[in-house]
């Protein structure tokens, strides 16, 4: 009986079922991380997914609308980029900060609405327009500046740093305990603004209406009298409104701006959107439902930092695992809804069309759960080894730049030491400068810890004629740098043989970078001592 | 007997589907000899071309490898974004052979030199390079079975890959970039035998790939599946099968684009390695006259396409336009080309010249 | 409407209509495939602006100038594709671009109710925050008419084939709503090949034929079997004078059972039949629009898979159904859309002529350039298809060499069964003669041809055994004498 109302209640509420999904598996997920992660039960992690994540919710957002009406907009991590370098030069320049937010989402809407037009009324294909948007503002943050640009501005620092403190779980005399950035309020606001917008304007209806039924809605949108065309054109418009304002909160955060930020942005900001529900082919889905697919982002990179043995580009794989099991399922929905349709000869969504799909899907699951596998391994055997306790220093903003302890690398040459190399940056925003001696002692230091060791002479004079063989001390070994990724190395090394000293830095992912650096940079990992994680 | 030998007309040869792209590159080409007018010397070195004609050629066989096989999917009326992930694949799979230690547990003691020696790889090169593609064709398999059996729309499908591929090839080499120092392998991407060696392989996976179409019934095929679908349907052309191959094809056309990138720059590079080629591979096919909804194709237009989009960059770095403003502008090449190819302006077009 | 007169390029439309609907009535709009009807509704609603002609609107003259404009004024079209939304729920698919706001919000609760009123007075009662996919299309049908008639609180409610996807049931609601529609003063055009609904649910019949009027009529008026005359254009007086045509049938060698098909059939398209074709001889599939031929045909060649019966070719037992199969045992299918399903309008006529038999090669057993053109000149030569040369792109010829060009490739593969599905649509009368005698001359070598079309005259002419459908089912086969007159008693139904 109970089982039967409960059936009832599920037929007549089936349009929810992929948001109810999204939900569960968040929540699942953060539960089973909280489970195996002593640490993640710190409420304080659930407040820093969203401080963390708020321009990709935000970004998320407008990108929803855009493939609810069944179309996409790769232009949006171009936007944003664009947006912080803007921002940062304006800034540096001595504008004031909120006409700087007002030009930019002025810059962005417009941008958007470019884009809109030309697919709406040009017959554009979105793909090709958008992503000619990418190049377009991705080149324009290279024609301000080609390094990044940092941020000093008062209203800015306020904003970024100001914490609000969460009643009920914080300590407001000591101001310590739960907190949540203005941010990620903003983020909220947007959500809300766009939930209210999905389901009680007309805009919003007719986003709806026009998107889904593979492009036919369209047609049909039109012939019911709906204005398609502007509604097409405003939702590329408010996506690039979005992007812009994904853009301020982002240059916010990180006190900075450069045109290398959110590389593969748009796939993040896609995948979230699926993950939430929401039908690539347009036409269902919930704005509420991109709150999930971001917290889903959220907790899997959380998963992966608490995890600390596997790398961060986990995530990628992860999330793309958790798209294509949407998207699956999302097709499979999708067949055996088109199924009910009276079938003209020769329809596509035939018998064997679903048991493919099927086939697909249940694949497609199988390799989600092979990875969760790998990764609840991994977590049980540290669990066991007992670095579960640890917190990485930075589970929050992308690694942060920091600039290379120059000062200190000076002064250990003249200390003595033939070799000073520090690498910082990476995914667990490390910081460690090595001294190498010519008696063989090697001396490492993160700023918090020492470790030491002992090789012999001949090895260090080994070492130095190596590092001299690949050309340090020719033209062909140079300076390089960007600012990084985030979960990228920066590196300063400095080498000293036979009266010539020569310092010469790098980043990891910048291809430009002299082949035989990281020749010789492999040759020093081999020999110094590493770093144990704190027990 | 009729018409086998065509008459030449003008008209017939501004029909060419290469006319175009043709009069397009001539036209770049031109630009550079007015106002750089050393872009057009050639130098000989120890045998070898040199020059700055010569570096566009060079440079621009990876987005031609990747064009080869973008055509062949567009002409169908898909699209494959996961080319640049599948080069980032082949990358990792081929330095991996070649230097496994990264993820060995145990290292031989002589692992410093072992490395760094040119001649040591721990598979030889006849084994790493048929592995490699081989895993290459299956990521482009794993899209066309997506796209032709689970009928996902080939966007949505390869997006998976481009997405899941980059954290894949990390996978393979355990997040570490990969030095490979083997000499051989690395004649791959810049071996020259009077013309880069690049040059060759870009020529051979041509000759291949027009033989697989045109001299089988298979280009016949695709561009009717793809002009048609119903009708190729019906005329009992089992459209599945060539999408699959289609897919099949280009994957296996970004895993040795894959091979000649790492092996220019020596490194498996995952996190880099066709970052946003794709772009660049659909980019040519169009400039090269195949329409994105599918249809008639040109392989060699496709080519031309690419060396035109390297030719604009070349040319644009040989005038000091900083690296990255080129983006920018290679946009504005993108639309101006949408534009001139979509119905709308040419029929614009065709009214004011008639 | 008065007059009417529409052309598009190469076709006149529509020729000098007059077409009237009176408030309270239920007008039937009839004839076959290509008679203007849909042109004539194209012009009522704005789609399309009439050359010459006038449209009066309750004795006032109006121009349409776009749908929109139509249902402004009272003129509402609810299409054979339901032009609505799936994915949205069913109130908003009524109510949308026109939901009510409360404080400058949609008011949910305002828009369910209303539109929970809308579909009472159609006698529905469904809940309305369902979405519209989630329901069978004969409840998406009444919900496009609800909002076909609220959007414009129409005057005039078109129905565009309202009935092809309902089942009896189903298509007995829809009447009880037309006819209190009728009652409430809705005038409504009905578009439908079911010539019985025509008689249960019509007032009055227009019957259109090759862009011209041929008359209207009171439905008490006309029986039956005169409506079809005039619809296929036969005088029912020069009927009865017709010489009777002998079919050929028992006259030729009639060879062995080349494809046989036992209780074949598929659900929704058409019911179980048999059918035997012998070698050397035409069969002819008769049967009004809708009656199910095409699809007996896509059965045949392997299009769609049936859910019952069987099909032997040559003897063996058909196991895989796949147009590829067909082809290599011998069947072809020469389809009606040629359009759609016939051209690859961009490939040559040369590429369009060898496809067929290049796809039973295969992939890798090409056929030589040299081989492809003699191919393409010799059936160039055969059908006479007008084209400068065989590389010209099959989309620059006129819609009746295109349909030529179809009829080579399949007459390339060398089949033994060969099933035309209206091949002389489209074709000049000298051309149609040709294909005929060529149908009749591949049955005298030997083959096995079925010949579908809606011109009585060719069917009798070409066949030698003569196979009715009516309503998706096979109802009739005859050998020996038959006139037209006995055909379209057999097409029609029982009554005359």
């Amino acid at each position: 009986m109970l089982l039967r109302k409960i059936g009832a209640l599920v037929s007549t509420n089936q349009r929810f079922i992929p948001l109810t999904a999204t939900a569960v598996l968040a929540f699942a997920a953060y539960g089973a991380g909280a489970y195996f992660y002593s640490g993640m039960r710190e409420p304080q992690v659930f407040f820093n997914l969203f401080r963390a994540n708020h321009y990709l919710l935000i970004s998320a957002i407008g990108m929803t609308f855009v493939i609810l009406t069944g179309g996409i907009d790769l232009s949006v991590a171009g936007v944003v980029a664009l947006t912080t370098v803007a921002s940062a030069a304006l800034l540096r320049g001595g504008w004031s900060p909120w006409a700087v937010m007002l030009l930019m989402l002025a810059m962005g809407t417009a941008l958007g609405a470019i884009m809109g037009s030309f697919i709406t009324y040009l017959k554009v294909q979105p793909f090709i327009a958008t992503l000619a948007g990418l190049w377009f503002a991705r080149g324009m943050c290279f024609f301000i500046s080609d390094d990044a640009i940092a941020i000093d501005n008062r209203i800015y620092r306020i904003l970024g740093q100001t914490k609000l403190l969460i009643p009920g779980l914080s300590n407001p005399v000591t101001k310590e305990g739960g907190f949540i950035s203005i941010l990620a309020v903003v983020a909220f606001f947007v959500l809300i603004v766009a939930i209210y917008i999905a389901h009680y304007t007309r805009f919003g209806r007719t986003v709806y209406a026009i998107g889904g039924n593979e492009g036919r809605n369209e047609q049909s949108a039109r012939l019911m009298g709906l204005p398609a065309n502007r509604t097409k054109m405003l939702v590329y418009t408010l996506n690039g409104f979005c992007s812009a304002l994904a853009g301020i909160t982002l240059s916010i955060y990180v006190s900075s701006g450069h045109g290398l930020y959110a590389q593969t942005f748009e796939l993040d900001v896609i995948a979230s959107v699926v993950m939430g529900g929401t039908m690539l082919t347009g036409g269902s889905g919930y704005v509420f439902g991109t709150l999930f697919g971001v917290l889903i982002y959220g907790v899997t990179q959380t998963l992966i930092q608490f995890n600390g043995q596997l790398s961060s580009w986990w995530t990628r794989i992860v999330i793309g695992a958790l798209t294509l099991m949407f998207i699956g399922a999302q097709s499979l929905l999708a067949a055996r809804k088109g199924g009910r349709q009276a079938t003209k000869t020769g329809a596509l969504a035939s018998p064997a069309t679903l048991r493919n799909r099927r086939v697909l899907l249940v694949g497609g699951g199988a390799i989600v759960v092979i990875v969760l596998g790998v990764l609840v391994s991994n977590a049980t055997r540290n669990a066991a080894g007992g670095s579960s306790a640890e917190t990485p220093t930075a589970l929050t903003a992308a690694c942060q730049f920091k600039p290379f302890r120059q000062d200190q690398a000076a002064s250990l040459m003249a200390g003595g030491a033939i070799i000073a190399y520090e690498r910082n940056g990476g995914p667990n925003c490390i910081d460690e400068l090595y001294a190498v001696y010519p008696d063989g002692r090697i001396v490492g230091d993160d700023g918090t810890n020492r470790v030491e060791k002992q090789v012999t002479s001949t090895g260090v004079e080994k070492l130095l004629s190596d590092i001299t063989e690949k050309g340090w001390f020719t033209d062909e070994m140079y300076d390089t740098w960007h600012t990084p990724c985030g979960q990228c190395y920066g590196y300063y090394l400095t080498v000293y043989y036979k009266g010539q000293e020569k310092t010469v830095k790098a980043v990891d992912g910048g291809t430009d970078a002299p082949a035989d650096y990281w020749q010789v940079v492999s040759i020093i990992n081999g020999v110094i001592p590493h770093f144990e994680p704190a027990p | 007997m009729t018409q086998f030998i065509s008459s030449f007309t003008w008209k017939k040869v501004t029909e060419n589907r290469l006319f175009f792209p043709l009069v397009a590159l001539a036209f770049i080409l031109l630009f550079d000899l007015i106002f750089e007018p050393g872009f057009f010397t050639i130098t000989t070195r120890e045998g070898n071309l040199h020059g700055s004609l010569v570096d566009i050629l060079r440079n621009g066989s990876i987005v031609s490898l990747l064009a080869i096989g973008m055509t062949l999917v567009i002409a169908t009326g898909g699209v494959d974004l996961s080319v640049g992930a599948v080069m980032a694949i082949a990358a990792s799979v081929a330095a991996l052979l070649m230097n496994p230690y990264v993820l060995a547990k145990e290292l031989p003691p002589n692992l410093l030199q072992l490395i760094n020696d040119p001649q040591f790889t721990y598979q030889p090169l006849w084994v790493v390079i048929p592995v490699t593609l081989i895993v290459a064709a299956v990521c482009g398999l794993w899209n066309g079975l997506l796209v032709a059996y689970g009928r996902i729309q080939p966007m949505v499908a390869t997006l998976i890959l481009m997405i899941a591929g980059r954290g894949i090839a990390q996978l393979i080499t355990n997040g570490v970039r990969i030095q490979i120092f083997y000499e051989p392998y690395a004649y791959i991407g810049q071996g020259w035998i009077v013309l880069p060696f690049s040059l060759y392989i870009v020529a051979f996976v041509f000759v291949i790939a027009w033989m697989v179409t045109r001299r089988t019934a298979i280009g016949l095929f695709i561009e009717s599946v793809g002009i048609n679908f119903r009708s190729s349907f019906f005329s009992g052309i089992n459209e599945k099968r060539i999408r699959l191959l289609a897919y099949t094809f280009c994957g296996l056309c970004a895993g040795i684009a894959g091979l000649v990138a790492s092996s220019d720059i020596k490194t498996s590079d995952a996190s880099n390695i066709g970052l946003t080629l794709e772009l660049d591979a659909i980019l040519a096919v169009v400039i090269g006259g195949t329409l994105m909804a599918g249809g008639r194709f040109s392989l060699l237009a496709s080519i031309v396409g690419a060396i035109i989009i390297q030719a604009t960059t070349t040319s644009m770095y040989a005038f000091g336009v900083p690296a990255f403003a080129l983006q920018a502008i290679k946009a504005v090449v993108v639309i101006l080309v949408i534009l001139l190819y979509s119905e709308q302006v040419r029929g614009f077009v065709r009214k004011i010249a008639g | 409407m008065k007059g009417i007169s529409k052309a598009f390029p190469g076709v006149q439309a529509l020729e000098n209509v007059d077409f009237e609907l009176k408030t309270g009535e239920i007008h039937a709009l009839i004839g076959e495939n290509g008679a203007g009807k849909s042109t004539l509704i194209k012009v009522l609603t704005g789609v399309e602006r009439p050359d010459a002609g006038t449209i009066t609107l309750e004795a006032k003259e109006i121009q349409v100038k776009s749908p929109q404009h139509a249902q402004r004024l009272g003129i509402s079209t609810v299409y054979q594709e339901i032009n609505l939304c799936p994915n949205l729920t069913v109130a908003e698919n009524i109510l949308i671009g026109r939901q009510p706001f409360r404080f400058g919000s949609i008011d949910w609760k305002k828009l369910n109710t209303q539109a929970a009123q809308f579909l009472q007075r159609l006698g529905i009662n469904i809940d309305v925050t369902q979405t519209l996919g989630s329901y069978s299309v004969a409840i998406q049908q009444m919900v496009a008419i609800a909002r076909a008639l609220e959007i414009a609180s129409a005057k005039v409610l078109i129905l565009d084939e309202p009935t092809s996807s309902l089942d009896t049931h189903e298509t007995e609601q829809l009447f009880q709503v037309m006819r209190q529609l009728k009652h409430e003063g809705v005038g409504i055009i009905f578009i439908t090949h079911f010539i019985a609904q025509v008689y249960e649910v019509a007032d009055r019949i227009t019957v259109l034929r090759n862009g011209k009027l041929v008359g209207t009529y009171d439905t008490a008026a006309v029986p039956r079997l005169e409506l079809i005359a005039k619809m296929i254009g036969r005088n029912l007086a020069e009927l009865d004078d017709m010489v009777k045509i002998k079919l050929e049938g028992s006259k030729h060698i009639k060879g062995d059972a080349l494809l046989q098909a036992k209780a074949l059939g598929l659900t929704g398209a058409i019911e179980p039949f048999d059918l035997e074709l012998h070698a050397g001889e035409v069969v002819g599939l008769a049967g009004l629009l809708g009656s199910g031929r095409t699809e007996m045909a896509g059965l045949l060649f392997g299009i769609d898979k049936p859910d019952s019966g069987s099909v032997t070719v040559n003897g063996k037992p058909v196991k895989r159904y796949s147009p590829l199969g067909s082809i290599a045992r011998g069947v072809a299918l020469c389809p009606e859309d040629r359009k759609a399903e016939g051209i690859v309008d961009d490939l040559t006529v040369r590429e369009n002529i060898v496809l067929a038999m290049q796809a039973s090669r295969g992939w890798l057993k090409y056929l030589s350039m040299q081989q492809q053109y003699e191919i393409a000149d010799r059936y160039i030569e055969l059908l006479k298809i007008a084209t400068p040369s065989p590389d010209q792109p099959v989309k620059n010829l006129s819609g009746g060499n295109q349909q030529k060009v179809i009829l080579a490739r399949w007459l390339a593969t060398n089949p033994q069964v060969l099933i035309l599905d209206e091949p002389t649509r489209g074709i000049d009368v000298g051309a149609k003669a040709e294909i005929q005698k060529l149908v009749l001359s591949l049955a005298e070598e030997g083959k096995a041809c079925v010949f579908i079309s809606s011109e009585l005259e060719e069917v009798l002419r070409t066949s030698h055994r003569i196979v009715v459908l009516r309503d998706r089912e096979k109802v009739n086969e005859f050998t020996g004498e038959v006139d037209e007159h006995t055909l379209m008693q057999a097409m029609a139904g029982s009554e005359s």
